[in-house]
């Protein structure tokens, strides 16, 4: 049983470093022929109903479907994941697993959801993944990281700079820092500054979804500034020209905030006739953590 | 035990069936004709899944092959030079299976209408076991297939005067998918590849709009979808394959973003181009309505979409009820007080309607509008309207009002937006 996947593994690998050598030919075109081969070694353990527990070829199924993760995710085909994540999770051996296949394929999951938008299942797969990840696999636990900040942040958890500087992320702590002082302007900069490498790590978009974490952040500040419950709308608009938010005027501010309030992020509600925003008397602002 | 084994198979099925899922349905039977004989592995066509793949991908890569493999014969090339085979002519003229447009004027009427050779075009027809569609006899070479385009859109599509434009869609719409088909067989690539494609996308995205409130059984967007979404993609990938540039590329980009509004496979795949594509004032109108999509902030999307074309307005425009409703679900929520009010006529240029409809909206979602005009928003009113209780349109002449006559309709379709209209 063990042959076998060890064999499937450097055939894999073979055909994803024939793909490299060959470097401008059809790219994905050898990654797809090696999952077709994969696909049919996981039929047969998928479907070995026969074998005791102890040795059943099922055991291999995990190991397989990384494989398979790795080459989809390679040729951007996501939506073939779906099945496989289906499979696992309707396996009666889903926790028995080693703990290297788990981690790896917890990363993928989480990534997948990620890309799905649905976050809260995607940090709780990322952070398994992180807190299991092995302590010497350092480049492994950056992998990591790249996706399961974005998802703690858009969550309300911010890291520290000393995390990024472990895992040499420096990329993110502008954002980081943009974000938990509602500095736009920031935000903005430092997204573009590192544009090339969120865009081709495919969480730009991701990272774009902060804005509303950023703007609470900044509303929060006008609030604490002004000390009072009816903050008039002049006073956000003036604060987001500030941020350089151009093409702005009443109506956007209020519909960013009643964004905001539906939400759940203020507690309040707007007065048109007034143009003012009136804020509850006890916890305005409720924590970030306790919203989404 | 015995549920996991079904639970894999589905999964299996699933895998390989998506490969037959693909909707342009030239499918497997010819290529497996075309490709007898050349040590074609049936594994591969089995794997050839790549759902949403479109075909065209697959044919690139067997094209690919070909040129490695000298011996191997070239895709077949077509000789028909008229719009409609000889052949397929007579058949159709003797099953008495013309369509109103295919006629010779004066026979309609007959018993037995004749054929207008004219005006007969090939119609699509499903790819079947034991059918060689491959005869060059029966096939469009290019030049002819962009000929039939353009008749299709002059002289059928828009035509001063017709009735219906549903029987018009129909038969358009069949014509073009057999005029791709034509395209697949021969493996058809090039600037008249190009020009069809464009063509072909800016119509269906026109329909989309022109429709949307048909009845089902004349007008299925999800049939126009799958098609639009294929040849766009097609398009794309044409974009980024053949050698440019490409003058039409930035409002088909633009095109896809619209019409995939907040679809992050698109926005991923957008924001992969090159700089200064992304820069160019379409895409990066395209891009900005996007991000207030995804920073949900309705007030400006709608206000973007002002700015937009004609053909651009179309795209978008079965995302501007959703977009709408987003409005009024956020300033219901928002704004609610008892002791509040909203003026109308404000609300109603934020919605982008005028204000007899945005009353109307307001009423269908349960909010209080008063004869003085002012509307109460209340997030415990705020409901969902009935389905079918809305009818859109009545909301057209906002994106109708950016063309002026059919005859500008045809040149839109023709060469894109050519005076852009940025209001």
């Amino acid at each position: 049983m063990f042959s076998v996947t060890l064999d499937l593994r450097i055939f894999a690998n073979n055909a994803e470093q024939q793909l490299l050598k060959k470097g401008k030919g059809q790219p994905g075109d050898m990654l797809e022929k090696a999952a077709e081969q994969l696909m049919s070694c996981f039929r047969v353990c998928a479907s070995d109903n026969r074998a005791g527990l102890d040795d059943s070829k099922k055991w291999g199924m995990l190991f397989l479907i990384n494989q398979l993760f790795k080459i989809y995710f390679k040729i951007n085909k996501l939506h073939l994941c779906k099945p496989l994540i289906r499979a696992i999770d309707s396996s009666n051996l889903k926790n028995d697993y080693s703990m290297a296949q788990r981690v790896t394929y917890k990363y993928y999951v989480g990534r997948k959801a990620m890309f799905d938008s649905d976050f809260k299942p995607a940090e709780e797969c990322l952070s398994f993944s992180f807190q299991h990840c092995h302590r010497s696999s350092q480049k492994n636990k950056r992998m990591i990281l790249i996706y399961l900040l974005p998802v703690k942040m858009l969550l309300g958890h911010m890291p520290t700079l000393q995390l990024l500087k472990k895992y040499d992320l420096m990329q993110f702590a502008d954002v980081t820092k943009a974000v938990r002082e509602g500095n736009l302007l920031l935000l903005n900069e430092a997204l573009a500054r590192h544009e090339t490498f969120f865009i081709r790590c495919g969480i730009f978009l991701i990272l774009e979804k902060l804005k509303i974490i950023t703007y609470r952040n900044l509303f929060k500040t006008v609030y604490q500034l002004l000390r009072s419950h009816q903050l008039p709308l002049e006073a956000f608009l003036v604060c987001l020209r500030m941020m350089k938010v151009d093409e702005l005027d009443l109506d956007e501010v209020q519909c960013i905030l009643a964004n905001l309030i539906y939400m759940g992020h203020i507690k309040g509600y707007i007065s048109h006739q007034h143009q003012k925003l009136v804020v509850s008397k006890q916890n305005p602002f409720p924590p970030l953590s306790s919203v989404s | 035990m015995s549920l996991n084994v079904l639970i894999m198979e589905s999964c299996d099925r699933r895998l390989t069936m998506s490969n037959r899922s693909v909707p342009l349905p030239i499918s497997y039977s010819q290529k497996r004709t075309s490709a007898a004989g050349r040590g074609w592995r049936p594994t591969q066509e089995r794997w050839s899944s790549r759902e949403h793949q479109p075909e065209w991908s697959v044919r690139k890569e067997e094209m690919s092959r070909k040129q490695a493999d000298p011996e191997s014969p070239g895709s077949p090339r077509g000789t028909c030079q008229s719009m409609c085979p000889n052949r397929e002519l007579q058949e159709r003229e003797s099953q008495n299976r013309l369509h109103r447009f295919e006629t010779l004027a004066g026979t309609e009427k007959g018993r037995r209408p004749r054929a207008d050779p004219q005006r007969t075009v090939k119609e699509y027809s499903r790819p079947a076991a034991g059918k060689d569609s491959t005869r060059p006899s029966d096939l469009r070479p290019p030049a002819v297939l962009l000929k039939t385009v353009c008749y299709l859109i002059d002289d059928i599509a828009t035509m001063p005067g017709q009735t219906s434009w549903h029987e018009v869609y129909d038969f358009v719409f069949d014509r073009l998918r057999s005029v791709r088909q034509d395209m697949i067989i021969q493996r058809t690539t090039g600037p008249d590849c190009l020009a069809i494609l464009e063509r072909t996308v800016r119509l269906l995205v026109y329909a989309s709009f022109r429709l949307c409130e048909e009845p089902l059984r004349l007008y299925d967007p999800r049939i126009n979808d799958t098609h639009l979404q294929e040849s766009l993609s097609w398009l794309l990938q044409c974009y980024a394959t053949e050698p440019g540039p490409h003058g039409n590329q930035e409002e088909f980009q633009a095109l896809s973003l619209l019409y995939n509004l907040g679809s992050s496979r698109v926005l991923q795949h957008t924001l992969e181009l090159p700089k200064q594509l992304r820069s160019s004032p379409t895409v990066a109108l395209a891009l900005s309505i996007n991000r207030a999509f995804l920073e949900r902030n309705p007030v400006r999307l709608l206000r973007l979409a002002q700015r937009l074309s004609f053909l651009q307005s179309c795209a978008l425009h079965r995302h501007m009820a959703a977009a709408r409703h987003d409005l009024l679900l956020l300033y219901s929520h928002g704004l609610s007080s008892r002791n509040c009010r909203f003026p109308l006529p404000r609300l109603a240029e934020l919605l982008g309607l005028d204000v007899g409809l945005a009353g109307q909206l307001c009423r269908a979602h349960h909010l209080e509008v008063h004869q003085d005009g002012q509307v109460v928003f209340s997030k415990t009113r705020f409901t969902k309207p009935e389905p079918g209780r809305l009818r859109c349109t009545a909301r057209h002449d906002m994106v109708d009002g950016k063309r002026s006559d059919l005859a500008k309709l045809g040149s839109i379709i023709h060469d894109g937006p050519v005076n852009k209209e940025f209001t």
